[in-house]
């Protein structure tokens, strides 16, 4: 079985994005990936209405194949904590998205901080965008980690194409850190942090629809790790972060 | 069958390593054809003996390899030599450069007199493309913008940004600029590459897989996975490459 721990669904005619639940339905049954983390491209609360509603909808529509995460901005501060509480408690969503790149704020500042809190005081994880820009690398995310030690804190891309031997060794210095495959281009780099940090540190993920699931599938395959080892990753970690 | 219009042969300063043997072994087992060999940035960082070793092994296996020379434009009229020496004299079929390795900005003036001599002897350039600061989308539109009769190929589509950031100025390159190709190594993403051919056709799109910094065998999923039809998988698998190299069609036996 496999699990993809990161995907999105959204859709906004002022950014010219389209991406509706089908899009990523269609190639999770192309990849035999039975259910998926799905989230938006926009941060809520923002200036556009219906952000968190979309995902919800897109969960409502495919109960047995997707589940939410509540993408948000922290600039919203006190109003953020509120919508992600209500994210989580009446649309059941499983999990706070962050992505500071989108709404340029230090992923150790005051407001991220308290977001990055309440998931973990809801036991639900927080995924940031982990890259090569501004605010979302492996040193800074590593900040937040160790100031709420208590969080599940998922590096997607895993440091994207120059931060990965970061991710490995912040990873390595924070237990709960955990490090998530997608996009980024190295199969051999999945291997060693598997054998760095241990099989249960480390989550399949597409990024799709724009990154393609079977592609992303395949990545992992090439890492060369054991049946069981990718067993853990591609779907059995994240169940049992998830409580699926 | 696939070419591999981008892959390195030699010790790199920057860790990285590949053997002619290697290299054919990791072709063969992936079925490819046919490599486009540059040098990698030795320990010395002299070039001109990585130009004799690329040449060299053209020699030796020349149903395998073909290969590009590679400068450091710093080195001003002694890269100018070098790169006239590679195609003259060692039969090389175009100039492989890297602003993020040599630390220089794509569109800078410094590599012009190597772009006038490309286009003189009407041979392609390849950009290693989309490194933060050396090799930024604009910077590339801009040089291909001055060299417009210069085909040049931008390797990662020539943006990498794993948040997307980059793609808009990529494309916005590919239109602006017909002498622009995207090399498809290390991209983000998958829907980069199909918007791309779906806007401005096939022709311009080619597979490379920058081994052994990125894993030849990973790399082919791109194609050989690609929501592609069979036709387009041919074209940027092999026939674009052929035709923007110079490269003879394959004979009957391949």
């Amino acid at each position: 079985m496999i699990i993809d721990s990161h995907t999105h669904v959204d859709e906004s005619p002022i950014l010219g994005w389209s991406d509706p639940p089908e899009a990523i339905i269609g190639l999770m049954d192309e990849a035999e990936v039975s259910r998926a983390v799905i989230m938006t491209y926009r941060d809520a609360p923002g200036p556009e209405e219906q952000i968190l509603e979309y995902v919800a909808n897109a969960v409502q529509k495919y109960p047995d194949r997707l589940i939410a995460y509540a993408r948000m901005n922290p600039r919203y501060s006190d109003d953020a904590v509120e919508l992600f509480d209500r994210a989580i408690r009446d649309y059941k969503m499983r999990g706070l998205k962050l992505h500071p790149v989108s709404y340029v704020m230090h992923p150790a500042s005051e407001p991220t901080l308290d977001l990055i809190r309440h998931a973990a005081t809801l036991g639900v994880p927080t995924l940031f965008h982990c890259g090569d820009e501004e605010f979302s690398m492996p040193l800074q995310i590593a900040e937040a980690a160790a100031l709420v030690p208590e969080a599940k804190i998922i590096l997607g891309h895993m440091g994207g194409y120059f931060h990965v031997k970061d991710a490995i060794r912040v990873a390595k210095r924070h237990p709960n850190l955990i490090l998530e495959t997608s996009a980024m281009p190295y199969p051999s780099l999945i291997k060693e942090a598997v054998d760095t940090l241990g099989v249960e540190r480390v989550l399949f993920a597409s990024d799709g629809p724009g990154c393609d699931p079977s592609i992303e599938v395949e990545k992992v395959r090439r890492a060369g790790l054991t049946p069981e080892q990718e067993e853990r990753i591609y779907a059995g970690n994240i169940e049992e972060l998830l409580g699926l | 069958m696939l070419i591999d219009a981008h892959a390195h042969l030699g010790a790199s300063l920057f860790g990285h390593n590949l053997t002619t043997n290697q290299l054919l072994a990791s072709m063969d087992e992936n079925d490819i054809q046919l490599a486009i060999l540059s040098p990698l940035k030795p320990l010395d960082y002299h070039f001109g003996p990585e130009n004799d070793r690329i040449a060299a092994a053209v020699k030796a296996h020349p149903d395998r390899f073909h290969g590009l020379v590679r400068v450091d434009p710093w080195q001003g009229a002694a890269a100018l030599a070098e790169l006239r020496r590679g195609i003259d004299e060692l039969g090389l079929i175009g100039l492989y450069l890297h602003p993020f390795e040599e630390q220089f900005a794509a569109n800078d003036e410094i590599a012009f007199p190597l772009l006038q001599f490309l286009e003189e002897r009407q041979r392609p350039l390849m950009l290693a493309g989309g490194y933060p600061t050396f090799s930024h989308p604009s910077q590339i539109a801009d040089l291909a913008r001055q060299f417009p009769n210069l085909p040049i190929i931008a390797t990662h589509g020539g943006q990498i940004n794993i948040s997307g950031m980059l793609l808009a100025d990529a494309l916005r390159t590919m239109r602006a600029n017909p002498n622009v190709i995207m090399e498809t190594s290390g991209i983000y993403r998958e829907d980069f590459i199909e918007d791309t051919i779906a806007e401005l056709g096939p022709e311009r799109v080619i597979w490379g897989s920058n081994t052994p910094y990125m894993d030849q065998g990973f790399e082919t999923t791109r194609v050989r996975m690609g929501h592609l039809d069979q036709k387009v998988k041919a074209q940027i698998g092999h026939d674009n490459s052929r035709r923007i190299f110079g490269l003879a069609s394959p004979d009957a036996s391949h």
